[in-house]
């Protein structure tokens, strides 16, 4: 049997905009970004992508590595301590609910695929129990851990995840046509091998993001009335 | 004479030591002029601030080294009279290239201060090394402490990092303030975005250690454009405020600050909560650091109501 084919199969199923992790719901600012005029056409909604996809690059997609590691060496302390991490670094109340909300859903998810993993089953009962927030990043090295897949494959799809989820979002919020999204989609693509490069050798203390425009944009959708996405 | 037979004097500032600092590791080649570490390069301020046997908050305590000064305490505040208010300054001018500065501010229990710059802080351009800053801010019970400094301004070519530590007991507030300039914005034709790099960055504790957040930026415009939809966009200056404050008073702040986008003045703030039921996180973009200061210093005014209930005085006509 090539296992490669099935590892193939399943990176692209946990990366699939269908995934019900509940990505959908979520826009990450851009409704506001919408409603406001600052994304209005393909190519500021390029600008818009790149940026959340480097916000998350150095963020929870450094995250995401360090957990697929601490999940290959079993090492459950160094999963919840990632976990408690990576929301001490998150600055907005949209923000930690979104990565708690999908990562409790992928957990749940992952606990039915892989019944046999007493990690992630642990990691589940740990959430219900609220003994660790349960971020997404988190949920995403343990299930990749498990289904095989590699740290690349992770952080590819991770990286994905974001921008899609933008992409996805734009189609609903603004003028921009398919065609649009994949092409932006497809040159993105191409900035994700730099990205890993510098995110693998980095640690807790070396994350960082500057992105002070969505963190307003974030903070408007916080406190006002748009509910259309729930970030 | 080689270098190994110059006699080498070290600042007996405490040390600062970025050496864990992946980002930095590209500029450690030591500078021409003035050594590292050296004496006039190496400053290092102690503030602690705390009540006298009347009651009354002074400056209990002050230590410093060149290039840091600050004088004495002075009680300019017209809307809180008894508050002890502080300008450091800098007999150096601009940070320079291997520049090494540690402050220390302490407010004991039930005192409250006020500190600043005297002006802008400069980060020169560097060509071997890269100007580093390390602040403990400790805040005891019922302590209050507003630090508003003045913008920093990166030339072309600088480098700087900051590390600030903020240990704050649940019941006192601090307001900790930074505004960044992309440059010298009129210089030369306009140098915005043209520094090395900006590593900044600022965490969250109680007395006892448990962690509440951490916030850390690294901005390297060679690396990624800060004009990007998302980041910078089309602003130029950007401002950053932490409030570590206790939950009731909390609350009544976010409640009072409205988030906006101005696009007639190009100024546009935001607000959310930090990590921990810590506090408040306030950001400004904005063209000038002048309407961008009036934004901070508002929302200052609005914690300041909600825990001391006055607001800001006026701001001077010359700052």
């Amino acid at each position: 049997m090539d296992q490669r084919i099935i590892q193939l199969s399943h990176l692209i199923q946990f990366s699939d905009a269908t995934f019900p992790v509940g990505t959908f719901s979520f826009s990450n600012g851009l409704e506001t970004a919408s409603y406001e005029k600052t994304v209005h056409d393909a190519a500021s909604l390029e600008q818009y992508a790149r940026a959340a996809a480097r916000q998350a690059a150095f963020s929870d997609g450094v995250a995401a590595l360090i957990a697929h590691r601490a999940a290959a060496s079993g090492d459950y302390e160094a999963l919840t301590r990632i976990d408690r991490q990576l929301m001490l670094f998150k600055m907005n109340d949209e923000a930690r609910l979104m990565l708690r909300r999908m990562g409790k859903k992928l957990a749940e998810l992952g606990v039915r695929l892989f019944p046999e993993a007493a990690m992630l089953s642990r990691w589940l009962e740990a959430i219900n129990k609220e003994e660790t927030p349960g971020s997404y990043p988190v949920a995403q090295g343990i299930v990749f851990q498990l289904a095989e897949l590699t740290e690349k494959d992770l952080y590819a799809s991770s990286q994905y995840g974001v921008i899609n989820m933008i992409l996805g979002a734009a189609l609903r919020c603004v003028r921009v046509s398919h065609y649009d999204t994949q092409e932006i989609l497809f040159r993105l693509a191409s900035e994700i091998p730099d990205l890993y490069a510098e995110a693998r050798e980095m640690t807790f203390d070396d994350m960082n993001c500057f992105v002070p425009e969505m963190d307003i944009l974030a903070s408007l959708h916080e406190k006002g009335q748009m509910r259309m996405f729930m970030s | 004479m080689s270098d190994l037979q110059i006699k080498r004097e070290y600042s007996d500032s405490p040390a600062v030591d970025f050496s864990h600092a992946r980002e930095m590791k590209p500029y450690l080649a030591e500078p021409k002029a003035m050594y590292v570490g050296c004496p006039g390069k190496h400053g290092y301020l102690n503030l602690g601030f705390e009540l006298d046997s009347e009651g009354k908050s002074i400056l209990r305590h002050l230590d410093r080294r060149a290039p840091l000064i600050v004088q004495q305490e002075l009680y300019f505040d017209e809307k809180m009279p008894d508050m002890p208010c502080v300008y450091i300054l800098s007999s150096g001018g601009p940070n320079v290239d291997g520049d090494r500065y540690r402050q220390d501010i302490t407010v004991r229990k039930g005192a409250k201060a006020w500190v600043s710059t005297g002006a802008a802080t400069k980060l020169a351009s560097m060509k071997y090394n890269y100007s580093g800053m390390v602040q403990n801010i400790t805040l005891e019970e019922d302590a209050y402490l507003e630090y508003l400094p003045e913008p920093i301004i990166p030339h072309a070519r600088t480098r700087f990092i900051c590390d600030t530590t903020l240990t704050v007991h649940p019941s006192a507030t601090v307001v900790y303030s930074e505004i960044y300039m992309g440059g010298r914005k009129y210089y030369n034709g306009g140098e915005l975005f043209r520094f090395d790099i900006l590593s900044v960055c600022s965490h969250g504790h109680r007395p006892d250690g448990e962690e509440l957040f951490r916030e850390k930026f690294i901005i390297s415009p060679d690396r990624a454009s800060l004009r990007d939809v998302g980041v910078m966009g089309g602003y130029d200056v950007f401002a950053n405020v932490i409030v570590m404050l206790p939950p009731d008073k909390m609350e009544k702040v976010y409640a009072a600050t409205t988030p906006f986008i101005d696009r007639e003045k190009r100024l546009a703030a935001g607000i959310t909560h930090l990590p921990g039921g810590a506090g408040l996180l306030f950001k400004v973009l904005g063209m000038e650091p002048g309407p961008v200061k009036a934004v901070v210093r508002e929302f200052c005014s609005s914690v300041r109501m909600a825990v001391k209930g006055v607001p800001l005085p006026e701001e001077f006509p010359w700052r």
